[in-house]
């Protein structure tokens, strides 16, 4: 028993305002260090009420008092031993539910107890309304107050109930169990009686329940010097057990849970808003069983709209800034060295800058389609993405979680892969680590920008779009194949997710998003793309003929590029782009689909840098100039485009035809910056072998490093597996689009 | 009238279709709130398991994060022994 002054404790659940509470009634009187041999912060203040010096101890905030935790053990420990006069339950108004299974266990304790139902301005806010007196009633008379500790709100009334509690009006609390549990309490607590020194410390009720629910701290402190009452315990819990067909320990936390659904709705009430949230009222038509899927792709088409057809004007910016001034200085540069017409000056301009500035064109539209992903996230939509898709993946005969690592390897296949770690059953990690290839991730956009782009124009959204789609079919019927016919099982089981409310994005929180995820692509650009810039540059300036005096001086044909692409080329004729640079380009796409981009602009666009140097002297000033013009032409373009996303999905409706904004000719515009790489594109495919390309590289073998994380996580043979497939895939995918549309007359030249 | 733990637990093992939270506990006539506690319940008797995105991020490498969203947290039966709240954040090792 404690001597001197009063004690009180403080207990409730984390996050509920406790030392809020706990700061308001002690101010400045308080001491804080650790509870005795642990690491836990103890905290201990004083105050006066009526003149009487009062201890006021936080206790850890815990969900339970099951001894699940050193914080639990604390709280126990600290109300059993330290026995203090008063106990303050604190609670969280708004989240009544979420508090009161801790508040009953408190009360079984029997010690003298107030409840202070604290934020209870936020709960009225919310629409939460507690009745305080039924509450009490409820709660077997124990006083209860509403308090708003972080403005000293409701501390008089507090106080005011410490004194009544303090005088020990109120019965202690005793929760009414099932009739048989109440007889089997009984029976124990009788037993117990007959031990003065546990009566001493612990309240006979109490010790018999938490034997009855063989609480593993309890059992474990008492099972040595008190066997016979530990048998007894576990005699009588079976038999309750075996007549009310459940574990006793379950039976009882249940009925602790249907006490607090009856306190619930005798004490509370909600009203407006509360009922009903607008998160749910917007998630009936999101999430609607039929409705949520056509809204989605819905979606998914708008995001691409605006990944393309926005981004668009500012990479014919930087690609014009890229292949115009700063190709041009770097040559001016480096003729002022006397390294001009050197195979230094075409390594540089030929090679790096033509391929990392090639790559590095593409940051609008990873912008623009991080912004998309960035505004989704953040107003809580994907997680709505992830539950409709559930329903899909179950008819596919997928597992649900799946869909969690195949969302993300629209970001990147890599942690997508590792994503499947979170799958409990191997053969569904290895089965959505395959599928994850499929799903089309950030590096292999700019292939499709540049292509659909360049023969598509307006229209250069839907290809995206339906390429996404097209990887996403890929993955469903792989997924059922290998499903049905190699991985046979028992259907998975059903989650219940937590969907979070929605909420207005934070610009702060986007930003940072993209920034982190363009840096990323950035280091990439100067790192494994520029690496594989030079590789690709020194394969096309060796000649094949191992003649060194030809170095630099040979065309494509005749480089080692050529002759490795030459072999591998054959193989892509059925599908409508048969030459070596293709092939190159597609070989070269194995180290990182980046890389595609990049070797694209030095085989297709590798002299614009020596026709713009030469047909278009300029001065730096003209340069800075056209730069700047070019820059304010293209925001004037994106916001165009952007305005323009609404008339062109709503023209998708049939009878439906709204005019488009047109403040500038888009056209005029592309044309003036597109150099020699898109005349040589043009030369090299048509819009059906275009077409069949991109397929090709959306399905075929993804990057070095995800085939690495694939080795690390389902081992060689598996990775090996994939690359077959993914390859096999992808060559017949790619063949039968293009014989598909020359059979459907859609032409190949 | 609020359902039992045990009809709590039986969703998880006989229905077909993922729910949200919301939808069970409207299916159950339940506050969220209190049906979130049940489950919480059998999480800590370790027959359910909460995987999620609270682990994610954790790892202090969010700003450079590849991945394009954070998963959203859920309830599922345990049935093997991978722990609670697992997060699968590659740069943490987990």
């Amino acid at each position: 028993m404690t001597a001197g002054p009063f004690t009180i404790a403080l207990a409730g659940n984390p996050n509920v305002g406790k030392s809020t509470l706990f700061n308001a009634l002690t101010g400045s009187r308080q001491h804080v260090g650790n509870w005795p041999g642990k690491t836990v912060e103890k905290k201990e203040g004083r105050t006066t009420i009526n003149g009487r010096d009062i201890v006021v101890v936080d206790l850890p905030g815990t969900y339970s008092l099951a001894a699940h935790s050193v914080e639990e053990i604390i709280a126990r420990d600290f109300i059993i031993c330290e026995r203090p006069q008063v106990i303050i339950v604190v609670v969280d108004a708004a989240n009544l539910e979420r508090n009161l299974y801790l508040a009953c266990q408190i009360l079984e304790l029997e010690t003298p107890a107030v409840l202070a139902l604290n934020m209870s301005d936020e709960a009225h806010k919310r629409g939460v309304h507690l009745d305080p007196q039924a509450l009490s009633a409820a709660l077997g008379g124990i006083p209860v107050v509403e308090t708003v500790g972080s403005r000293g709100i409701g501390l008089d009334a507090l106080k005011a109930a410490i004194q009544t509690a303090l005088a020990g009006s109120s019965q202690p609390f005793h929760l009414a169990y099932d009739a048989l549990i109440e007889a089997g309490i009984a029976r124990l607590a009788a037993r117990i009686g007959a031990y003065p020194e546990l009566t001493a410390v612990y309240p006979a009720r109490w010790l018999a329940l938490k034997l009855l629910e063989a609480d593993t701290g309890i059992v474990a402190q008492l099972e040595r010097e008190y066997p016979a009452l530990i048998g007894a315990a576990r005699t009588i819990a079976q038999n309750i057990a075996e007549t009310l067909g459940d574990e006793l320990e379950i039976l009882i936390a249940d009925q602790r849970y249907q006490f607090i659904g009856s306190v619930i709705s005798a004490s509370v009430t909600r009203t407006g808003r509360a009922q009903i949230t607008p998160s749910e009222r917007i998630d009936t038509i999101l999430t609607h069983r039929i409705w949520g899927i056509p809204l989605f792709l819905a979606l998914m088409w708008v995001v691409f709209q605006f990944t393309a057809n926005v981004s668009a004007p500012f990479v014919d910016w930087i690609d014009g800034v890229i292949s115009g001034p700063i190709t041009r200085w770097a040559s001016t540069l480096l003729t002022a060295l006397g390294l001009g017409g050197s195979w230094v000056q075409s390594l540089v301009t030929d090679g790096i800058i033509a391929g990392v500035g090639g790559v590095l064109v593409f940051i609008p539209v990873l912008t623009f389609l991080y912004l998309a992903i960035a505004l989704l996230e953040d107003s809580g939509y994907m997680a709505r993405a992830a539950f409709i898709m559930d329903r899909v993946m179950r008819i596919l005969g997928l597992h649900g979680k799946s869909f969690l690592p195949l969302l993300i390897g629209f970001g990147c296949t890599v942690p997508a892969i590792y994503a499947t770690r979170t799958l409990e059953h191997e053969q569904d990690r290895k089965l959505t680590g395959f599928l994850a290839t499929f799903m089309s991730c950030g590096a292999r956009l700019p292939v499709y920008v540049v292509f659909a782009s360049l023969f598509f124009g307006a229209r250069a959204g839907n290809l995206i779009f339906a390429l996404y789609l097209l990887g996403i079919v890929v993955a469903f019927v792989t997924g059922w194949i290998m499903k049905h016919l190699i991985y046979r099982g028992q259907p998975p089981h059903p989650f219940v997710m937590e969907l979070p409310p929605y909420r207005l994005p934070t610009l702060s929180s986007v930003l940072r998003t993209i920034r982190g995820r363009i840096q990323e692509f950035v280091q990439r650009a100067f790192t494994i793309i520029l690496a594989c810039s030079v590789i690709i540059w020194l394969l096309m300036a060796l000649p094949a003929t191992l003649d060194w005096r030809d170095f630099n001086q040979v065309s494509i044909s005749d480089s080692w590029f050529g002759a490795i692409s030459g072999v591998a080329a054959p193989a892509f004729a059925p599908a409508g782009f048969g030459q070596p640079e293709a092939a190159g380009v597609l070989l070269s796409g194995f180290i990182a689909k980046e890389v595609i981009i990049g070797t694209i602009s030095q085989i297709y666009g590798g002299e614009t840098a020596d026709e713009a140097d030469s047909s278009t002297p300029s001065t730096l000033a003209d340069d800075l100039r056209e730069i700047v013009y070019t820059f304010g032409q293209a925001a004037v373009l994106t916001a165009q485009e952007a305005i323009n996303i609404l008339p062109r999905t709503a023209n998708l409706l049939p009878g439906v035809d709204l005019p488009e904004a047109n403040f500038l000719p888009l056209e005029a515009e592309t044309d003036a910056a597109s150099g020699q790489m898109n005349q040589a594109l043009t030369q090299a495919f048509t819009p059906l072998s275009a077409v069949a390309f991109t397929v090709f590289v959306l399905l075929y073998v993804p990057c070095l490093t995800a085939l690495t994380a694939m080795r690390l996580e389902f081992g060689v043979r598996w990775m090996l597996y994939q690359v077959v497939y993914t390859a096999a895939v992808a060559w017949v995918g790619a063949v039968a689009v293009y014989q598909g549309g020359l059979l459907l007359g859609l032409g190949g030249g | 009238m609020t359902p039992t733990l045990r009809e709590v637990l039986n969703y998880f093992e006989k229905q077909s279709r993922a729910l949200s939270l919301t939808d069970l506990a409207r299916e159950l006539h339940i506050e969220p709130a209190l049906l979130q506690e049940m489950i919480g319940y059998w999480v800590r008797k370790g027959k359910l398991r909460q995987v999620g995105a609270d682990s994610c991020g954790s790892c202090g490498c969010s700003a450079g994060c590849p991945l394009p969203t954070t998963l959203p947290r859920r309830y599922e039966l345990a049935t093997d022994n991978l722990p609670t709240g697992v997060g699968f954040c590659p740069r943490s090792g987990s």
